[in-house]
C-alpha cells in the first residue's frame, strides 16, 4: 500500500501552548483513519495544518504536495468537510455546483447532479432553506464529484440525527470509498463508526497517544472482570484503567499475554470507546 | 440495517460464518451472486477491508467464484457441501460437550425427546 499522507514532527504553537505537539502520522491508500480525542486535543488544528489552512512547524506531505506551498495543486485531489457549514447561505444548490465547476478542474458536475437526484434536495433550493442533514448531503455531492484521493472530514455528522448520520456513512462507503483512496475522520460518536475505521489514532493534549489498526487493537487491549481474590495479582500486571462497581472490578490491560489474564477472571474484548476512555483517563490504580 | 457483532470474534469471521449459514439455509442460492463489498459496507456500516477479507476466505475455500466484472457467485453443490461441513463441525466440536452434559445430568433419550416436544 502506498502512503498518501505523511506527517512528521508536526507542531503548532499558539503562544506558549502547543496545540499540536510533535505529531507523526502516515495514512496509506485504503485506510479510513479515525482521529479521536477530547475537545481541545488538537484534532482540528492538526487537520487544518494538513490542509494548509494554518502555519506549522514540521513536515507534511500529502500526495507528494506540501500544503503550505502547493496548496492549490494539492486541492485538486484533496477534499474537506468542516464541522462548520461553509456553504454560502444565499446560494442556490445549482449555483454551488456551477461555482465548483468553474473553480475546480476535477469537478464533474453531472456526478454531483446524479447524487443529488437520489436525495430529496431540489437544486433550486437555497442553502439557507435546507436542513443540516441536507447541507451535509450537498457537501457530499460536491466531494463525490471531485473524486478526491484524500478526504478529510472534521466532525462531519455533528448535530445530525442518527438516521442522517448513518446515511452519511453509507453514502461515503458506497459512493466514495475505494481502496486507492484514504479518509481521515474526526468524531465524538466513536461507537457508531468503530467498524468503519481501519485505523484509529487517539490524540490528547496535542500528542498522538495511540495509533493502531482496528484489528490489532482488539488483540492488544483486553477487558477483564477480575475475581475478588485476584485483584492484588491483577494490579501487578499494571492495568491502564480500573473500575469497581457493586463488588465487580473491571480492568483494562494493554499488551498483557492472554495466558496471564485468563486466571484473573473473565476476559472480553473492549470496544474502541472503552479503550479510548481507558487511555485518556489512565489512572494510577 | 446494522448487525449486532460479537465483540470477541473478528467481524470478518462472523461475516464469513453468516454467508455459510445463509447458503446452508437456502437464503443465498447456488448460482446466486453475493452482494457487492460496497453494498455490504454501506448496509452494515463496516469498512470494506473487513468484507473483502470474509469474501476472500469464501473464495479461497472455493465456496464462491469470481466472475470477471460481475462479482462473486455461489458455486453449484455448495448447499450440500455446507450441510455436510456443518454436520461434521457439530459432531466433532459441539456434540461431545453436549453429550457429556447429558451424561452428567443422567438424562435418558426418552427425557430428551419428551422435553423437546413440550418446548417447541
Amino acid at each position: 500500500m502506498t502512503s498518501l499522507i505523511n506527517v512528521s514532527n508536526l507542531t503548532k504553537q499558539y503562544g506558549e501552548k502547543a496545540a499540536v505537539d510533535n505529531v507523526n502520522l502516515s495514512v496509506k491508500a485504503g485506510q479510513i483513519l479515525g482521529l479521536v480525542g477530547p475537545n481541545g486535543a488538537g484534532k482540528t488544528t492538526c487537520l487544518q495544518a494538513l490542509l494548509g489552512l494554518t502555519d506549522y512547524q514540521g513536515e507534511v506531505d500529502i500526495l507528494g504536495y506540501n500544503p503550505k506551498t502547493q496548496r492549490t495543486a494539492m486541492l485538486n485531489d484533496v477534499a474537506y468537510i468542516a464541522d462548520v457549514a461553509v456553504l454560502p447561505k444565499w446560494m442556490k444548490v445549482s449555483q454551488a455546483l456551477e461555482y465548483m465547476a468553474g473553480v475546480h478542474p476535477n469537478f464533474n458536475q453531472s456526478k454531483a447532479e446524479e447524487f443529488l437526484a437520489k436525495t430529496n434536495i431540489s437544486q433550486k433550493s437555497q442553502i439557507k432553506q435546507l436542513s443540516k442533514g441536507m447541507i451535509v448531503q450537498v457537501h457530499l455531492a460536491l466531494i463525490l464529484a471531485i473524486d478526491a484521493k484524500v478526504l478529510i472530514l472534521d466532525e462531519p455528522t455533528l448535530g445530525l440525527d442518527i438516521l442522517t448520520r448513518r446515511q452519511f456513512y453509507s453514502h461515503l462507503l458506497e459512493d466514495f470509498y475505494t481502496q486507492e483512496k484514504c479518509i481521515i475522520v474526526t468524531t465524538h460518536q466513536i461507537e457508531e463508526i468503530e467498524h468503519i475505521l481501519t485505523d484509529v489514532a487517539f490524540i490528547q493534549s496535542g500528542s498522538i497517544v495511540l495509533c493502531e489498526d482496528t484489528e490489532h487493537i482488539k488483540e492488544r487491549f483486553k477487558l477483564v472482570a477480575v475475581n475478588q481474590e485476584s485483584i492484588e495479582q491483577a494490579k501487578e500486571l499494571k492495568p491502564i484503567f480500573s473500575n469497581s462497581l457493586m463488588g465487580l472490578t473491571t480492568m483494562l490491560f494493554d499488551g498483557v499475554e492472554q495466558e496471564s489474564l485468563s486466571s484473573l477472571g473473565n476476559i472480553t474484548s473492549p470496544t474502541l470507546a472503552d479503550i479510548f476512555v481507558g487511555v485518556m483517563t489512565k489512572e494510577a490504580c | 440495517m446494522s448487525e449486532q457483532w460479537n465483540k470477541d470474534t473478528p467481524i470478518y469471521l462472523q461475516l464469513y460464518q453468516q454467508v455459510v449459514s445463509r447458503i446452508l439455509d437456502g437464503y443465498i442460492k447456488e448460482g446466486e451472486a453475493l452482494p457487492s463489498v460496497r453494498n455490504v459496507a454501506a448496509q452494515y456500516q463496516l469498512n470494506p477491508i473487513t468484507i473483502s477479507k470474509a469474501y476472500q476466505m469464501l473464495q479461497d475455500e472455493e465456496i464462491v467464484e469470481k466472475q470477471r466484472g460481475k462479482g462473486l457467485f455461489v458455486k453449484p453443490g455448495m448447499q450440500d457441501l455446507m450441510l455436510s461441513r456443518e454436520r461434521e463441525t457439530f459432531l466433532t466440536k459441539q456434540w461431545p460437550s453436549i453429550l457429556s452434559q447429558i451424561n452428567r445430568l443422567k438424562l435418558s433419550a426418552n427425557d430428551l425427546l419428551t422435553n423437546q416436544g413440550e418446548n417447541s
